[in-house]
């Protein structure tokens, strides 16, 4: 599809900056094809084509001895509208304060070659529907409501400055999800796929997970909070990683002292089988290879065998402290600073048999819910367990239990693990992102209150 | 000749039903948005996002499909039918895997085609140096102290305008006015980090002009909340056990979005929101019987209040705005509800609280402004009618809630000690938890209508993929009885 072009997308943007008067002028110039097919147990609710294009135009202007600095985005890729935001980027940047912090854009630079499945395009809503199919019908045979999410999208992306720099990429993604919920008000089960084609995805695994689990999950018996030893699946465990990926990661978070990272640099702070890097060029699931200012994304070990490392910098960021730039700038100007975007969670040698086998009276959480930060220095979380909560009992799973809500520290619940799955998968969580990473079993992890269900 | 706007969504619909659809619609919406900070003294961001597209969401053999592409001028007639033949076909893909068809209630149609938010003060006619030199003003009166790691002031304006068409023969247009501003500042001592934010954790936003930010006074409140960030650094953490709490206006504003708004959003209720956000415990079988809360809990959904964020003319599927009672002297009375779901309870006609983000969302069932009526209490009087030890609490700083929205846990940015009938020694942390019917059954006190606000959600999430949309929640300070306080450190 043209729109997702990258010559096209790179044309535009160059064409921008050479009109541009600013002393200083950045463009990405980004498109998105999104299709999804939404259903529950009436079928389909919600289906969507969608092209999503953007422009984002960064201007640095001289005024009053420095320069003033302003953005503006317009979500069409038609000249004159890229034009409108140029100007409204100019305009805003004329009439604003001087900045003394701001850090000349970078120059010209390679970044590795990232390019997305371009049969996502093409796929349509054939094999999407399908998947529904498949989910409506395995839930049907086994008494259980459905609901779910099958997407397909393609973003493409060209960042070009003032100073040089042009780079363009895109990445695909696929994915599918089903909860599959016990009609009587029981429990339910889930599972989840994603990738970067259809054909990485394994449907088949998908719906017999979710199913199994709802099955199994028709009458959940209610079990005091406390701690408890815990095995966490892929997806719980993204619930818990993303947020330091929101909040401790970024150099910004360290220099405002809102970091898990302030005082525990270097030390060793988390099991020694815990080993954390941002990586978006890792093979599984790669990512854009380069930052919202085009710089390469580097490969950083922010936690190794256990041991807390640096957090990730931008051009402003590294230039403050005289560190490296790591290329984890977000869409600038902004607030909040640098933080990872691609986490991958070193994998270990343990089976999930295993990892529940060595658990003589624990839990199996499969997903957490609405997980959120209560302090930055501990990274103190709370949050729900959901869609298939088990008692384990002498290595074994014995029954389904109710809901609980656990109140942990992150720093705590990493310290504390005692076992590391070998297999990792591409997992999400509520609130946003994606990361790769195994199962967890970790000791001691504290439940504060149950709920109803 | 080229098409004016409404022709525009007329010729989409007529598109889509030229295609097979049964039933059409198509919005055009342009968002035009500014918004700027200052962060410690130094502008932070400067942004002028707009918007300018078509989506047309169709309904065919029971099953809805949606388009959605962006306007380009000289093509836009282009665009639309593109829309309409992208929705089209992915009803067509998704058909045959239709169970039940989806319900469909009638509008009533009134003579209004046109609405417009009230500003006093149009705030795209504030200067840009004008908007940043409060800014400025409100970041230097959180200077002062050594333990201040970052002081932030925001501002943002919004004008939404829209032109949408249905083949039932609708043709409404509207502009949706929003502005908002808020500071916040953040403290760092004794291993401690911790904020302080004024109007509330947010800033505060409604539909209107400039003149809700004027009335923020906002450089008059920098060095009160800089004092009690610091403060908080040396503050003991908040007892647990159970206690009296008072909570404040802005928290009960979160209280009420979480606790009863989500629950009462129909689509939910009946599973459509399973496969991220969750369903909900007020199912239908509750309605007009079950106890929600204490007498005194009246909540009522009203998307015509003046300064409302979601007060407009009609929704996205042209159902006129409306006001009615989801809680009415503590019994469950009401739903937010669709034209797709209005007929699962017994109604023949939507609530009108279908909504969409911008013109590339399909809508669905948001909260619309829901408040919770005041009472007669004056706040100093209801801070001295509680016995010693009773917590007040107030400012967002955490949720968390189950995804049948029942068990809940939040925490404010600060709370006080009540000893003597006044408000005495600081706690940092404050965290509550309790089961939704239980703590709204809790209330017997809420404090009257001078103490009364609405108070803005500009980003709540919801739908998969996720989209984000705003309402106002009003209330004023109340006090529940035995809430349960965590030990959150």
């Amino acid at each position: 599809m043209d729109v997702v072009s990258g010559d096209r997308l790179l044309e535009l943007a160059h064409r921008l900056v050479e009109v541009s008067p600013a002393a200083e002028t950045e463009v990405i110039a980004g498109a998105s094809c999104d299709r999804f097919a939404r259903f529950a147990a009436s079928g389909p609710t919600q289906s969507a084509d969608r092209v999503l294009p953007r422009v984002q135009v960064r201007v640095r202007v001289e005024r009053g001895g420095g320069l003033a600095e302003a953005q503006a985005v317009c979500d069409s890729l038609d000249p004159a509208g890229a034009q409108a935001a140029l100007d409204r980027a100019l305009a805003f940047a004329a009439h604003g304060s001087v900045s003394k912090e701001l850090v000349p854009l970078g120059g010209a630079t390679d970044v590795p070659a990232c390019v997305g499945d371009a049969s996502v395009l093409d796929q349509g809503f054939g094999a999407m529907s399908e998947w529904v199919e498949r989910a409506l019908s395995k839930c049907e045979e086994a008494d259980l409501l459905p609901a779910g999410l099958a997407q397909t999208t393609y973003d493409a992306r060209a960042l070009v400055n003032s100073s040089g720099r042009s780079v363009d990429g895109s990445v695909s993604r696929v994915a599918f999800a089903l909860t599959a919920s016990d009609p009587g008000g029981g429990g339910a089960g889930f599972g989840d796929a994603i990738g970067r084609n259809a054909q990485e995805l394994n449907v088949d695994r998908v719906l017999e997970r979710a199913v199994t689990k709802g099955a199994n999950n028709r009458e959940p018996v209610g079990i005091e909070p406390g701690r408890y030893t815990v095995v966490l699946e892929p997806n719980a465990v993204s619930s818990l990683l993303l947020f330091a990926s929101y909040q401790g990661l970024g150099a910004q978070d360290v220099a405002e002292e809102a970091s898990f990272l302030c005082g525990r640099r270097g030390e060793q702070a988390f099991a020694e089988s815990v080993s954390l890097f941002d990586d978006a060029g890792n093979d599984v699931y790669p990512g854009y290879s380069f930052d919202w200012e085009g710089t390469p994304k580097q490969r950083v070990e922010l936690v190794r065998e256990g041991v807390l490392g640096d957090p990730v910098t931008d051009r402003l960021w590294a230039a403050k402290q005289g560190v490296p730039n790591t290329g984890h700038a977000y869409p600038q100007p902004n607030t909040y600073g640098p933080k990872p975007g691609n986490l991958v969670l070193a994998a270990g040698d343990q089976s999930m048999e295993e990892l529940v086998g060595g658990v003589e009276r624990g839990l199996l959480v499969t997903q957490l819910h609405y997980t959120n930060m209560i302090d930055p220095r501990d990274l103190l979380l709370t949050g729900m367990t959901r869609n298939g909560t088990f008692l384990i009992e002498d290595g074994e799973i014995t029954k389904p239990v109710k809901n609980l809500r656990f109140t942990e520290s992150l720093v705590n619940a990493m310290a504390s693990v005692s076992g590391v799955g070998k297999e990792r998968e591409v997992a999400g969580a509520l609130f946003d992102g994606e990361i790769i990473c195994p199962a967890l079993r970790i000791e001691n992890f504290r439940f504060t209150s149950s709920t109803d269900f | 000749m080229s098409m004016n706007r409404m022709e525009l969504a007329k010729d989409a619909v007529g598109a889509a039903e030229a295609a097979g659809a049964e039933y059409a619609d198509a919005r055009l919406v342009r968002l035009n948005e500014e918004e700027l900070s200052v962060k410690n003294g130094a502008p932070g961001d400067a942004q002028a996002p707009e918007e300018w597209g078509v989506g047309v969401r169709i309904r065919k053999g029971g099953c809805f499909g949606f388009g959605a592409r962006p306007l380009v001028a000289g093509s836009e007639a282009e665009a639309g039918r593109e829309a309409a033949a992208a929705a089209v076909e992915c009803a067509g893909a998704l058909e045959s895997a239709m169970r039940e068809p989806t319900g469909w209630a009638d509008v009533a149609r009134d003579e209004a085609t046109e609405y417009e938010t009230p500003v006093e003060i149009d705030p795209f006619g504030v200067s840009v140096s004008d908007r940043l030199e409060l800014l400025q003003a409100a970041n230097a009166s959180m200077e002062g102290h050594d333990s201040v790691v970052v002081r932030q002031a925001h501002c943002s304006l919004r004008r939404e305008e829209q032109w949408q068409a249905s083949s039932e023969g609708a043709a409404l247009h509207q502009v949706l006015v929003r502005t908002g501003a808020g500071m916040d500042v953040t403290a760092a001592a004794n291993g401690q980090v911790q904020k302080r934010s004024y109007p509330s954790s947010w800033g505060n936003y409604k539909s209107g002009g400039w003149e809700h930010v004027v009335a923020m006074e906002m450089p008059a409140h920098g060095e009160r909340i800089r004092d009690e960030a610091v403060a908080l650094c040396d503050a003991e953490p908040c007892p647990s056990g159970e206690r009296t709490v008072v909570i404040g206006a802005s928290q009960l504003a979160l209280q009420i979005h979480e606790s009863v708004g989500h629950p009462n959003e129909l689509d939910r209720v009946h599973g459509h929101e399973v496969d991220l956000a969750g369903s909900s415990f007020a199912t239908p079988e509750k309605l007009g019987g079950f106890r929600y809360g204490s007498e005194l809990v009246n909540l009522v959904a009203d998307s015509t209040i003046a300064g409302g964020l979601d007060t407009r003319g009609w929704d996205d599927e042209c159902v006129p705005s409306g006001r009615w009672h989801v809680v009415k002297d503590g019994v469950f009375s009401g739903y937010h509800t669709s034209r797709e779901w209005a007929h699962t309870i017994g109604e023949e006609g939507s609530r009108g609280t279908a909504r969409a983000q911008g013109w590339w969302n399909p809508p669905i069932i948001r909260i619309t402004n829901l408040s919770l009526q005041p009472g007669t209490w004056d706040f100093d009087s209801l801070i001295a009618d509680c016995e010693d030890g009773s917590i007040f609490m107030d400012f967002v700083k955490m949720w968390s809630i189950d995804q049948r929205r029942l068990n809940f846990q939040f925490t404010c940015e600060v709370a006080w000690e009540i000893q003597g009938g006044k408000l005495g020694r600081m706690f940092r942390n404050p965290t509550y938890q309790g089961r939704t019917p239980d703590f709204w059954g809790s209330c017997d006190a809420i404090c009257g209508p001078q103490h009364w606000d609405l108070w803005g959600v500009s980003n709540c999430g919801k739908g998969n993929p996720m989209q984000t949309a705003e309402m106002s929640h009003g209330a004023a300070p109340a006090r529940f009885r035995g809430l349960t306080l965590v030990g959150a450190e």
